[in-house]
């Protein structure tokens, strides 16, 4: 199978198709932009940091003689660099203390797991991506020339990494990395067996009443009976809700007030028959499935 | 776990698998966490165990849910169930010890003879800098002054009286050895650098990492024709090998690696342009992890045997000594025994 970027709401995008050697695909949130950038942002200014105090603490509390110092700092200057990156990914799977922050993390893109070699390709690559730009930058110092070329440099590497579906940056692309979000699961109840209904006459349905909808208005019922909206406009949309599917199975009109029991029970019963259906081999995609779209899989 | 009250009988099915299955997911929920905060040491035998087990078994649980439930609830929750878990089997095994060992005893030399044409084109780069760079020195001085920057060869310059610059190939002899600390650290910081930069911008075709190179050929060059106009080659020549060989290996590897990077670009051959890269990613990283290594030794070498070993021919015996060490090594080691 290969992987496939599909777009969710607003800036998200799903990654699907991704194997582990189990074989059975699942799905990650590919990290935004933004979020690598602050992820970055964070990793850079924590390193400069550390950076500038062991400079002010040597100043300050002359520990070691000049010399010592320079070593010292140049080492350290080197060391925030590829190898806190390398380090940081190998121990935390993938994270640097930003990506912690940021809760993102590196995945290996064939489902394997994550080799030390493409972290340092990846690492290797951000050196000139991103952290000798901003070097040349920070530093100044640099002919007017080297600042256009820098910059140009800079606008490439960007323009890579925003135009392709799966955010992958050149030391990515190289590396056969992605970068996600980190997984978050909680288990919600399950609405079926949430609510003890009373078995009135009124809640039970006929399996036509049952042919009109399929999978996606199913769910989009499961999102609103798991987060039911409250106060007057929610009550008064609930009640548009239930109206409607009152009139497209054609079921009596409700009484006021039980509009939600009547939604829960058609969830349940709802779910009961495109379940059963789809272990038989028919997949109601959505409620156009009676004029030959989305009806088969 | 929430098995204890349940409702008498749950009619639907999905919603019976989820009952009977519910306890193995949340187990393995533990477990993940657990390792999520501790690493995986907070596991012990029987729990690392048990965490393989219920994983598998979550896969499996996923993969069933997906075609009989409707639940979108308990499919995110699988999905990002198994995300974690897997996130967890599948973390880096290898000791950082370990992978030191295996890089220097077999992938590094394995990759360096998977790279004979980047090698050559790296080579290529910097004997042709140095060739043109000795041409232009004799055609005109100026072209010293225009293509090196003044922070690199200080007062060495052209301008500079014959006595001046063999003193600067034997200067240092008294220094201590606080200051070439320093200085070591100065070079490598410095050089390394330079060397990723090379390496990385290798990915643009190639042509940018042979410029570079190529530009650090030409310095040589003019360096060497400097010194030779003032009857001084065999004194310089000693002075740049004891760590030009290797340092200078360093900068043409780090190029070889770009080049393999920029050759991916060019000339992906059957597969995706994306894809030829990520192949070629692998050896190249070892190449410029290869050139990084010898430059700690270069700068090692540089900055104290520079200064304190004196004599001509002592210096050209450690500089190409060196060279050849480094030749056996990436010629020899890591090869399969028996052969295929």
């Amino acid at each position: 199978m290969t992987l496939q970027v599909v777009e969710i709401e607003g800036e998200k995008r799903r990654l699907e198709g991704f194997t582990p050697p189990e074989g059975v695909p699942i799905a990650f949130t590919i990290a935004t932009a933004g979020t690598r950038l602050g992820a970055q942002m964070l990793d850079f200014v924590l390193t400069l940091t550390v950076i500038v105090l062991a400079v002010i603490g040597l100043l300050y509390t002359r520990a070691l003689d000049f010399n010592a110092s320079v070593t010292l700092i140049s080492m350290l200057a080197l060391l925030t660099r590829v190898p806190y990156y390398v380090l940081s990914e190998l121990l935390w799977n993938g994270r640097t203390i930003g990506k912690r922050l940021t809760g993102i993390r590196v995945i290996s893109a064939d489902g394997r797991r994550l080799r030390p070699s493409q972290i340092v390709a990846r690492n290797m690559m951000k050196e000139a991506e991103f952290l000798a730009p901003a070097q040349v930058f920070l530093m100044g110092g640099e002919s007017g020339l080297m600042l256009v070329l820098t910059f140009l440099w800079v606008c490439g590497v960007a323009g890579f990494f925003l135009r392709n579906k799966r955010r992958q940056r050149l030391g990515d692309v190289i590396a056969g990395t992605l970068v996600v979000e980190q997984p978050r699961a909680v288990l919600l109840p399950d609405l079926s067996l949430a609510a003890d209904l009373p078995d009135s006459a009124g809640l039970i349905f006929a399996p036509a009443q049952l042919d009109i909808y399929g999978r996606h208005e199913l769910q989009a019922l499961e999102a609103i009976l798991r987060t039911p909206p409250t106060g007057e406009s929610g009550q008064e949309s609930i009640r548009r809700v239930a109206a409607t599917i009152t009139r497209k199975i054609g079921h009596e009109p409700l009484p006021l007030g039980q509009e939600l029991e009547f939604l829960r029970a058609f969830y349940t019963a709802q779910r009961a028959h495109l379940e059963r259906l789809r272990l038989y081999g028919t997949a109601r995609e959505n409620k156009f499935h009676a004029e030959g779209q989305g009806g088969k899989r | 776990m929430s098995v204890g009250p349940a409702p008498t009988r749950p009619e639907l099915r999905s919603a019976r698998f989820r009952q009977e299955r519910e306890p193995g997911w949340r187990r393995l929920e533990t477990l993940v966490t657990r390792a999520e905060r501790g690493g995986p040491q907070a596991l012990d035998y029987d729990d690392a165990r048990e965490l393989a087990t219920t994983y598998r078994q979550a896969m499996n649980s996923l993969s069933v849910a997906r075609d009989i439930s409707l639940d979108r609830a308990l499919l995110a929750y699988l999905e990002s169930l198994c995300a974690r878990a897997w996130l967890v089997v599948y973390a880096p095994q290898e000791s950082l010890g370990g992978l030191f060992t295996r890089l220097i005893s077999k992938d590094i030399p394995q990759a360096v003879r998977r790279s004979a044409v980047p090698l050559v084109i790296g080579y290529v780069a910097l004997i042709l800098g140095a060739l043109t760079g000795w041409t232009l020195f004799y055609d005109d001085q100026d072209w010293f002054y225009r293509l090196i920057p003044p922070s690199l060869f200080d007062l060495r310059g052209p301008d500079a009286p014959t006595s001046y610059l063999r003193q600067t190939l034997y200067e240092g002899a008294g220094t201590i050895a606080d200051d070439l600390t320093a200085f070591a650290a100065f070079l490598f910081s410095h050089n390394s650098r330079i060397a990723i930069l090379v390496f990385a911008v290798g990915i643009f075709g190639a042509l940018p990492s042979f410029l570079l190179t190529f530009y650090n050929g030409m310095i040589l060059g003019l360096f060497f024709a400097l010194f030779q106009s003032r009857g001084l080659e065999f004194d310089v020549f000693a002075w740049l090998s004891i760590h030009g060989v290797t340092e200078l290996a360093a900068i043409a590897i780090a190029c070889a690696g770009g080049a393999r990077l920029g050759l991916a670009v060019l000339l992906p051959g059957e597969q995706t342009r994306r894809e030829a890269l990520r192949q070629a990613g692998g050896d190249a990283v070892k190449l410029a992890v290869l050139a990084v290594l010898l430059l700690v030794v270069a700068a090692l070498v540089e900055g104290f045997l520079r200064q304190t070993v004196q004599a001509p021919w002592a210096r050209l015996s450690i500089g190409w000594g060196l060279g050849a060490v480094w030749v056996l090594w990436l010629a020899l080691a890591g090869r399969e025994r028996g052969g295929r």
